[in-house]
């Protein structure tokens, strides 16, 4: 059982020397380790970090030339949870944290896509910024509501790089139609503190306090081989039905129910082309603009039938 | 996407192909979707449609459930709406025929004699005007043409599916897309209205159906896809918009 777990660790340990350059000797690693473990007691990670540092001052191994213990990949690759991986991302987006354990949140980028990150207060790891481009090693992934994101915890590294990573553009174009809108859209509330949507007059965070009035839809935007959430602010939905936040008031007013804002917007909405310019911000697309898809070009239509005829 | 299902596309497909869909594919586990595989292989398990609403009946007086059919310039579309849609049914009860209409639906399958017949579920319906309606037209004839391309191509393992079981006749379904481009044009003719024949197959059936109909639709009511929560970041708050 120990002997099974330290051929386990001695192996990674021997692996990862390998795969930068470096021949190790086995034996010395796992009496190393042997010693911290179980007699000294040291928690396994203790015992591998002292194993390792003694092994790099050993061989004199320049610092920069140990490859990452994680493998570098690109953001399009992270497709599981729960794997160790290191990126080269740029910082797109800080959020604010909702929670003392979360030091610093939002989201990083490369060419291949973008990802949040959430780095924990107990990681000890240093602030990012946005727009610099970093390093992060030994980085662990999760998927959270369908979509997946990476932490940086105690044994991750963040390292400031000179190379600047390029991000697509970021404001994309979709025609696609309206397919779904979700339930706690239209009129809704939103809490004072935090901005927060409350459900029954409660927030989520802050529980029982005051809210204000916002108009918004979240939806579903679908061209028949992707689909896209979307956010719709009151802006946006004036654009499109001439609804205001006054007027839904009103309509609500009018029919003694909050809801019929939604049952109008859903009859105005639901089932139309949207040609929509937005940002994709991790799972939203957040709109810029929005209008209705005006009709078809004629000549689009004769050239189709031309090609069918072909 | 590990454990969480992803949300299922809605297929741009006409009447025409869509009735001719006789094929379910098996799901690999229990609870997998069910997709079915359109003579022109697409595996498809909602669609998006916009055509013509001609007629709504109730199947049997007071059973809560409504047939309907939905008419594009290639066919019609049948489509079965009950008490387990409510969004769709509160707003087929507001909508007299004939109206222009888009829907949201997922596909429903029934077993015959050995054939499958598909059908709508719709999740929505709504109002639309014609824009909407020619649009869905040409990006539906669009889809098509490029399915029709891949099926030339024979090379994704679906369309070597779609020909080993229907061997389609790929031009009559050209012949089927520029009849309905040719619908965006002034002067059009419309093709044969659904067979009548068809049209009272699907009635026979439906008296035997309609008990299944029901208990299925129960059962669907748990089967729903993973759709969206709450949000933890609500973006747009954060973009100070």
């Amino acid at each position: 059982m120990k002997e099974e777990r330290i051929k386990q660790i001695t192996n990674q340990v021997v692996e990862q020397f390998r795969r930068s350059g470096y021949d190790v000797d086995a034996k010395e690693i796992s009496k190393r380790l042997m010693l911290l473990i179980y007699e000294f007691k040291v928690p396994e990670s203790e015992a591998i970090r002292t194993v390792k540092n003694w092994l790099i001052k050993e061989l004199e191994i320049p610092k920069e030339k140990l490859v990452a213990e994680a493998p570098l990949v690109k953001i399009a690759d992270i497709t599981k949870p729960g794997q160790w991986v290191s990126l080269k991302a740029k910082v797109v987006q800080l959020w604010d944290s909702s929670s003392p354990s979360v030091s610093q949140v939002g989201l990083i980028g490369d060419e291949t896509g973008m990802i949040k990150f959430v780095i924990w207060a107990k990681s000890g790891k240093g602030e990012v910024e946005e727009g610099k481009s970093y390093l992060f090693r030994n980085i662990v992934t999760d998927s959270f509501q369908g979509r997946m994101q990476v932490y940086i915890t105690r044994t991750s590294d963040i390292v400031e790089i000179e190379e600047d990573i390029q991000i697509p553009p970021r404001e994309i174009e979709v025609v696609g139609a309206l397919v779904a809108i979700q339930q706690n859209s239209g009129l809704i509330q939103r809490c004072k503190l935090c901005r927060r949507v409350m459900t029954k007059g409660i927030c989520p965070i802050h529980g029982k306090v005051e809210g204000y009035d916002d108009l918004r839809i979240k939806g579903v935007l679908d061209d028949g081989e992707n689909f896209y959430e979307i956010i719709l602010n009151e802006e946006n939905i004036k654009a499109l039905t001439g609804i205001d936040l006054e007027k839904a008031k009103q309509i609500a007013a009018e029919r003694l129910d909050r809801n019929a804002v939604l049952s109008e917007l859903k009859s105005q909405l639901l089932g139309r082309y949207l040609k929509v310019r937005g940002t994709r911000g991790g799972r939203y697309l957040i709109v810029n603009e929005v209008e209705f898809l005006k009709g078809i070009d004629k000549a689009e239509i004769e050239k189709l039938i031309e090609e069918v005829a072909a | 996407m590990n454990g969480v299902r992803r949300r299922e596309i809605a297929k741009r497909i006409f009447a025409y192909e869509f009735n001719r869909s006789t094929h379910r594919i098996k799901p690999e586990e229990d609870k997998a979707p069910v997709y079915v595989l359109t003579p022109l292989g697409m595996r498809c398990n909602r669609v998006f449609v916009v055509g013509a609403l001609l007629d709504k009946d109730e199947i049997k007086p007071d059973s809560g459930i409504w047939r309907i059919r939905v008419a594009d310039p290639t066919g019609a579309f049948f489509g079965y709406v009950g008490r387990f849609q409510p969004d769709a049914l509160e707003s087929l009860m507001e909508i007299e025929p004939p109206e222009l209409v888009a829907i949201v639906a997922k596909i429903g399958v029934f077993e015959r004699d050995g054939r499958l017949f598909v059908s709508l579920r719709p999740e929505s319906i709504s109002v639309v005007d014609s824009e909407t309606r020619d649009y869905w037209i040409y990006e539906t004839a669009l889809k098509t043409l490029e399915r029709i391309k891949r099926m030339e191509l024979k090379k994704d393992e679906d369309c070597k599916l779609a020909w080993q079981i229907y061997n389609p006749n790929l031009n009559e379904f050209r012949q089927m897309v520029k009849q309905a481009l040719a619908s965006l044009k002034e002067e059009f003719e419309l093709i044969e209205e659904i067979e009548e024949e068809e049209l009272k197959e699907r009635k026979e059936i439906e008296e035997v159906e309609f008990e299944k109909l029901k208990e299925k639709d129960e059962l669907e009511e748990f089967e729903e896809e993973f759709e969206f929560e709450e949000e933890e970041w609500d973006l747009s708050d954060i973009l100070g918009e």
